[in-house]
């Protein structure tokens, strides 16, 4: 079950991240899940550092195969990152973007 | 006196589903009390490495189990620090027999993995990931995979330089009858197996494991002169750092295993190319490359070739083996009991009882276990 509390905690951190632009540093592609996103798979998730030095994971979506670099400039938008029954709240969280 | 290994045995690693946990804690104690002829109202004291118990068993108190099991009240210490649980637990024995004399402990490993889902399993070794990490989607393989992107980049090698791990861990895996994989491997099995977490391959991976692993260590002279067979604990550190692996300043490098290695070397008074027989951590074989470099052994950036040369695969005629028990790889990787089966197997080289994987004059040996993606690492140094 997703915790509502810990969702909204966790979303608190994360808005300062929204449309920030950064570089991957390290990436994979995630075929082997935890059951919460078995349905996604396979995904990948990038390592992403900031200009001032701070580094977030997140998701890469909308991303072709050469977007997939160490590198590539990318930038964070607010996106669904789990859904449970439906009865449970839908949690939001950052992923990426490759920049044009 | 110096506290000394005197006796050991594991129960075979795999997908055991005649064994519970309960069963496979027991099957340890009676196999290592019966093979130094000991009672249980011998032992002093136990220390039980463990991860998973609560979070896939509802069985977290497992020190009253053991005791149950061992019908004692001495203390039963559990030990968890993800796959270092069983490092830790050996680590922690030996502090407290350095501060108590003429005692006699057990050091257990178990873990049951398989009564679950892969997908279950693989959300509970998360349990040792930043919540930061979970919530993107990370798993386990999957950081260890982000470190092997960087060092593959970062020194340019490929898929096929982390595939000679696993074909010489898989090698020795063959030799142990314990093992849980015990068919050899090819480059191009490797390179064909499917991928957990890209780079990182199935057959790059250790297994989902059940199994458990127990040794007793004395520093009581009574014990050791009635023991068949005794090796000494030279060393046993251990070395922390971020849970995170965002907030490492390398990713190429597991700053835990450097600080804890030297610190047992210093310890041990010997030097690195002194060591004969090594057990490193590889639950993935880019571990086993960065473990090589952070230890000593080889030099930063020559991982890759090293491993492609097979310079530590047994009959090479090389001055140090590395994994003859098949590793986390071949071995099996029931993680509490992992960093004991390291000890252990150790144990065996040193006094001559590892049979067909025997390390011919083996003096000095190094058990390296690393919990999580780098968090803890526990570094052992035994000699005879």
């Amino acid at each position: 079950m997703i915790n509502p509390i810990r969702a909204w905690r966790t979303q608190k951190q994360i808005k300062h991240l929204l449309g920030k632009s950064g570089k991957i540093i390290t990436w994979t592609t995630i075929y082997v899940t935890t059951p919460d996103f078995k349905k996604q798979a396979p995904y990948p998730v990038v390592l992403v550092e900031y200009i001032d030095g701070e580094r977030a994971y997140g998701p890469l979506v909308n991303y072709g195969d050469c977007d997939l670099s160490i590198g590539k400039e990318v930038f964070g938008v607010l996106r669904i990152v789990r859904k449970g029954n439906s009865d449970e709240i839908i949690e939001y969280g950052i992923k990426f973007k490759p920049k044009a | 006196m110096r506290t000394k290994v005197i006796g050991y045995y594991n129960s075979k690693f795999g997908e055991l589903w005649n064994k519970s946990l309960a069963d496979l804690i027991d099957e340890a104690i009676a196999g290592v009390l019966q093979s130094v002829r000991l009672a249980r109202a011998d032992i002093d004291a136990v220390f039980f490495g463990n991860m998973l118990g609560g979070i896939l068993e509802n069985s977290l108190f497992n020190s009253a189990l053991i005791a149950q099991i061992m019908e004692t009240t001495v203390p039963v210490y559990r030990l968890e620090a993800a796959c270092a649980s069983g490092g830790l637990a050996f680590q922690t024995a030996t502090n407290y027999l350095k501060s108590n004399k003429n005692k006699t402990v057990l050091v257990l490993g178990a873990e049951k993995m398989t009564d679950v889902s892969v997908e279950r399993a693989t959300e509970a070794l998360t349990a040792a990931s930043a919540a930061e990490e979970q919530i993107a989607g990370l798993t386990f393989p999957g950081l260890y995979a982000m470190m092997a992107q960087v060092y593959l980049h970062q020194y340019r090698y490929d898929e096929e330089h982390l595939a000679y791990i696993s074909v010489k861990n898989h090698y020795h895996g063959s030799l142990n009858e314990k093992a849980q994989f015990r068919k050899t491997i090819t480059v191009d099995k490797v390179l064909a197996s499917p991928y957990v977490a890209y780079p990182l391959k199935i057959l790059s991976s250790s297994a989902i494991s059940d199994g458990a692993a127990a040794l007793i260590l004395t520093n009581d002279p009574v014990r050791v002169k009635s023991s068949r067979s005794a090796v000494d604990v030279l060393s046993s550190e251990v070395a922390t750092d971020c849970l995170a692996i965002k907030n490492r300043d390398s990713l190429t490098e597991l700053y835990a295993t450097q600080v804890a290695a030297e610190k047992a070397f210093c310890e041990a008074k010997i030097k690195r190319n002194r060591i004969d027989v090594a057990e490193v951590h590889d639950c993935f074989s880019i571990a086993e490359i960065l473990a090589m470099e952070d230890i000593g052994f080889w030099k930063r950036g020559e991982g890759g070739k090293k491993a492609k040369e097979m310079s530590t695969q047994l009959g090479t005629n090389q001055r140090l083996v590395v994994n003859t028990s098949g590793g986390l790889k071949a071995a099996g990787h029931p993680v509490g009991a992992t960093g004991v089966k390291q000890i252990g197997e150790l144990f065996l080289q040193l006094t001559k009882q590892a049979k067909s994987r025997l390390v011919k004059n083996a003096h000095f040996a190094l058990a390296h276990n690393v919990g999580g993606a780098g968090g803890m690492a526990v570094v052992s140094i035994l000699a005879v």
